[in-house]
């Protein structure tokens, strides 16, 4: 409990941020949902200042982290608030958007990438499809309307405090005191470095470290000849040659060493993806394998529809003008016969001659 | 607490790269976890509750990457990397039900489909 101000602040914090979710989640009747947005964002806010506060001037974060922090949380309450399917994805994506934001300012620039790439361009296209699919069609007069599950939330105050007592739970579990970030130049893997000699020589080259005529050595099996980490300990080195046969040892000490020579953020994923765990990523290349399978088998699935849902489905079908008395594919019909009982099944399937037979008959 | 508010106040505004404590994206992150989790609770559109666990999933990522920040470690980022091919995964087999749950029902009512026997 050593990161915030006083363990009262986070609590009294929880308690707000479960009342203005709660009253923000909608409901019948009475719905408060901007006065409960408001005390959420309080609740949000109280947290926050009470860390900087704690955490002093030196490490107050940027005005960026509570931009997008704010972004974020705002959008993912929104996401779980509006009644509509189709905006609450939208929302979402605006969350994906202010997290990539906040990877950014975490120096994770490929997983921020990634996010946007992969989430909101991908998953979340998958969802708003699926929404614009399996949305009930509107009857005539009320275009705009909701379903009724839509419109209600279940359970809103209890779902709340269980939700912000996992969130209290949390904090005072991860609140280990003011850990401030280290520096991104401390970043191990000094010696990820040694396995790329064109960026050292392009580096060196630039520091004007490496003449026109001169190269980084090889040794026999055509090593390059780079320890930036030596085993022992030490300032690193880098073996020059140049000339006939002549070399001469370059040393990290260095006064002119480029300082900003180090693995870019996107290196240093690949090296920890590609070469510490490259079974990895196999195994979630199988993963997707098996989704996309199950995925196909799935959506092959001929839908067997029970009798209640079959009426269901023909009485949608048949609008006001599209019942079989109007059409003039059935013609007259007798009401009861069994032609007209069996003639929206037939408009719904795929045999247009047998629902002509129909209507001559 | 007023005369720290005033020092902070008084003194240099942070910098465009001043780093924020650990703490701070730890605590985003459970506030969307809870934020996900109420959500997966209260809603009853099945597509909705989707959209939570996706939430989840995105808190989870934010400490994994504030962590991998912290002990200046790449591990972690990578682990993002599968979070994102679990919910990619997730994604197509879960919205593959919805859609043939809906086919069947004409609705997403999550509480329609609380009979289902194995």
């Amino acid at each position: 409990m050593d990161a915030l101000v006083s363990p009262i602040l986070l609590f009294g914090g929880c308690v707000l941020g479960a009342i203005g979710v709660a009253m923000s989640l909608p409901r019948k009747g009475l719905n408060p949902q901007v006065i409960g947005a408001l005390i959420a964002a309080l609740a949000g806010g109280v947290l926050l200042i009470g860390l900087g506060v704690k955490a002093g001037p030196s490490n107050l974060p940027n005005i960026n982290f509570y931009l997008f922090s704010l972004i974020a949380l705002g959008a993912s309450l929104r996401v779980i608030t509006h009644p509509r399917p189709v905006y609450a994805a939208l929302y979402f994506i605006l969350t994906i958007l202010a997290s990539a934001g906040l990877y950014v300012l975490l120096g994770a620039e490929f997983m921020a990438f990634a996010l946007v790439i992969v989430y909101a361009g991908a998953i979340l296209i998958t969802y708003l499809f699926v929404i614009m699919l399996a949305t009930e069609s509107p009857t005539a007069d009320q275009v705009e309307a909701l379903s009724g599950y839509d419109r209600y939330a279940r359970e809103p105050v209890l779902a709340s405090f269980v939700g912000f007592l996992l969130v209290a739970g949390l904090s005072v579990m991860m609140a280990g005191g003011v850990s401030t970030l280290p520096e991104t130049s401390n970043y191990a893997g000094a010696q990820n470095l040694n396995a790329l000699p064109k960026k050292v020589e392009t580096a060196l080259r630039e520091a004007k470290l490496l003449d026109a005529n001169e190269e980084i050595s090889r040794d026999k099996s055509g090593e390059y000849l780079i320890d930036l980490s030596p085993v022992t300990g030490g300032p690193g080195t880098v073996t020059i040659a140049f000339g006939q046969d002549r070399t001469r040892v370059l040393s990290t000490d260095h006064p002119d060493w480029p300082k900003d020579l180090r693995l870019t953020n996107v290196e240093g994923v690949a090296f920890a993806l590609l070469r510490d765990h490259p079974g990895s990523i196999e195994v979630a290349g199988v993963v997707l394998l098996m989704a996309m399978l199950g995925a196909v088998v799935l959506a092959r699935k001929k839908v067997e529809l029970d009798e209640k849902a079959k009426l269901a489905a023909e009485r949608r079908s048949l609008g006001d003008e599209f019942s079989p008395e109007n059409s003039p594919l059935m013609g007259p019909a007798v009401p009861g016969s069994p032609t007209v009982r069996e003639a929206p099944t037939r408009s719904l399937g795929e045999a247009p001659a047998t629902v002509g037979t129909g209507g001559a008959a | 607490m007023i005369d720290v508010l005033l020092t902070l106040a008084s003194g240099p505004t942070p910098g465009p790269m001043a780093q924020a404590t650990l703490f701070h994206y730890l605590i985003v992150s459970a506030l969307m976890f809870g934020i996900g989790l109420i959500g997966f609770l209260t809603r009853r559109n099945l597509i909705i509750m989707f959209l939570c666990t996706e939430l989840m999933f995105q808190a989870a990522g934010l400490s994994l990457i504030a962590f991998s920040r912290f002990h200046l470690n790449h591990t972690g980022e990578t682990f993002v990397i599968f979070v994102l091919t679990i919910a990619a995964a997730e994604a197509a087999l879960a919205l593959a039900l919805v859609v043939l749950l809906f086919r069947r029902q004409e609705t997403l009512d999550a509480g329609v489909w609380s009979q289902l026997r194995g």
